[in-house]
């Protein structure tokens, strides 16, 4: 896994998008993931920007093109078109900022307005680092993610710890899903073309992935 | 009085300029990145491609300078402000073949680029923000940003988020004095329009008008000019209204224009406004180098075409 491919040269295209309070660091989450960067003088977005790894699952290989939007809350309007055709998405929120947590709840309803209901979420609980300015317990996110069925990890871009898992665990849950629903139809999943966009959350195929049970953490 | 110590100014700006450029003539050779630090205090780091056109665009500026202190010493000097400043009565009556003249002759001087050391007093009086100053009292700015001192607003705390996020880094900027200043205009803004209130994108409009208009209130104004009078209306108000019109806008002169273009992007199902959304609420400053918006600042924000209304305006 984490071999960096050619842009072409993929088994499967996921459509994954960050979002949370503005100043979360779901940039640096995504320069961390897709160029194993960490900058502390980041700019914040405007709009949307994106960027796109690969990574490998069993004999797969997984593009992910990750869309990172901004934070405020008048760019919803912009940023929730974006929703469109995902099927993963990361939902940030700051440990050091129990605000930035609360508002996770709305995000969520975001989400799932504009999204297939069979999206896979994480929330992702970013500045892990910042131990002595902790706000949000582990324990307080864990009963969330429980009650509302999303996946959960707390992460440091700028330690690097757990990004590449909270990426990684969402690309393998959409891969897993896709590929249930390939047996389901009866179809091999190795037998899907090469370089196939599988667009589960997309209006022509919204029924594409069924529901997975999908509490990790 | 002003033409002769901005021309001794200028002369100093592009000696500095050609010193700090100096280095890109030895890259050229050896092909490699050039970094070095533009006219507004921001690290430019690029091929030799992009250096060339800076170059080009600096050596149109200094040519246009030449121009423009020639047309000084025969018109007089800040004959470019009594151009437009006495629009609405006092010109009504007196606006006569030759203003229309230098109006024209304006218009042309603009598109070809404003000398750097006359961008501020340019800026400010065509693009309608002195007129807007003058209908307040002087006061006006000072009193407001002690009036909001130590205030906590949603706009107050989104602004405070940014202002080391706004071109980190920077020289004068990134430090504890431009974050106050960036803070003063950025917060006074939001109290003076609470529709408004704050917008992030404003932060990177903000910083580098302080950079070109070099005073905090100069900057303020040609934030409220550019926001209440030269922008499409709700730009950066609470759902960004603006600004769809704008990328709809965009995409259908985009058709109009560039059809081939626009035609490849969407068989890409590529959307424009993923790129477009950034540079009109940002109004290209965070996506151009800043030479380059101050540069193209006047013609590009329609700042010109406001201005250029004016005198025929004032003959109805």
């Amino acid at each position: 896994m984490g071999a960096y491919r050619a842009d072409e040269d993929y088994d499967y295209l996921f459509k994954v998008v960050l979002i949370g309070d503005s100043g979360v660091g779901k940039s640096n989450l995504l320069s961390r993931f897709t160029k194993n960067e960490f900058s502390l003088e980041s700019k914040s977005t405007i709009g949307v920007e994106f960027a796109t790894r690969s990574i490998r699952v069993d004999d797969k290989v997984l593009k992910a093109q990750i869309w990172d939007t901004a934070g405020q809350e008048r760019y919803r309007a912009i940023t929730s078109a974006y929703y469109r055709g995902a099927v993963g998405a990361l939902l940030v929120y700051d440990v050091t900022r129990h605000v930035t947590f609360e508002n996770v709840e709305r995000w969520l309803k975001e989400l799932r307005d504009h999204t297939d209901a069979n999206i896979v979420v994480m929330l992702v609980g970013n500045k892990a680092d910042l131990r002595h300015l902790r706000a949000v317990s582990t324990e307080e996110t864990t009963n969330f993610a429980e009650r509302e069925k999303t996946f959960f990890m707390e992460t440091s871009a700028l330690e690097s710890l757990n990004v590449e898992s909270a990426f990684t665990e969402v690309l393998t849950q959409i891969y897993h899903v896709v590929s249930k629903k390939a047996l389901e139809i009866g179809d091999d999943p190795a037998a899907l073309p090469k370089g196939q966009t599988i667009n589960v959350g997309s209006r022509d195929d919204a029924s594409a992935v069924k529901k997975d049970g999908c509490c990790s953490a | 009085m002003y033409g002769t110590k901005s021309k001794i100014d200028l002369a100093f700006e592009y000696q500095s300029q050609v010193a700090v450029l100096r280095p890109s003539i030895h890259s050229r050779r050896a092909n490699l990145t050039v970094k070095f630090q533009d006219l507004y205090g921001f690290t430019v780091e690029g091929n030799v491609d992009d250096v060339n056109v800076l170059n080009e665009v600096r050596e149109k500026v200094r040519q246009q300078g030449r121009v423009w202190w020639a047309l000084e010493a025969s018109k007089g000097a800040n004959w470019y402000l009594q151009t437009t400043i006495g629009q609405g009565s006092a010109l009504t009556s007196s606006l006569k073949f030759s203003a229309m003249a230098n109006a024209i002759t304006l218009k042309k001087l603009i598109r070809k680029g404003i000398p750097p050391v006359l961008r501020p007093k340019i800026w400010f009086s065509l693009s309608g923000a002195a007129k807007k100053k003058s209908t307040v009292p002087d006061s006006y700015y000072d009193d407001l940003t002690k009036a909001v001192e130590g205030k906590v607003t949603p706009a107050t705390r989104q602004i405070d988020h940014d202002l080391p996020r706004t071109f980190p880094g920077h020289p004068w900027l990134d430090t504890p004095e431009g974050h106050a200043a960036l803070r003063r205009v950025l917060v006074a803004y939001s109290f003076r329009d609470s529709d408004v209130g704050y917008c992030q994108g404003l932060n990177y409009v903000a910083a580098l008008l302080l950079l070109v208009m070099k005073t905090e209130e100069d900057a303020f104004w040609m934030l409220a000019v550019l926001l209440e009078n030269v922008l499409v209306n709700d730009c950066y108000t609470n759902n960004l209204s603006g600004c769809h019109v704008e990328q709809r806008v965009f995409k259908d002169l985009l058709s109009k224009k560039c059809p081939r273009i626009a035609t490849h992007l969407e068989a890409l199902e590529f959307d424009v406004s993923l790129v477009t959304t950034e540079w009109f609420l940002c109004l290209f400053s965070k996506s151009l180098p800043s030479e380059l918006f101050a540069y193209g600042m006047l013609s590009s924000m329609r700042v010109l075409r406001l201005y250029l209304t004016w005198p025929w305006q004032s003959l109805r």
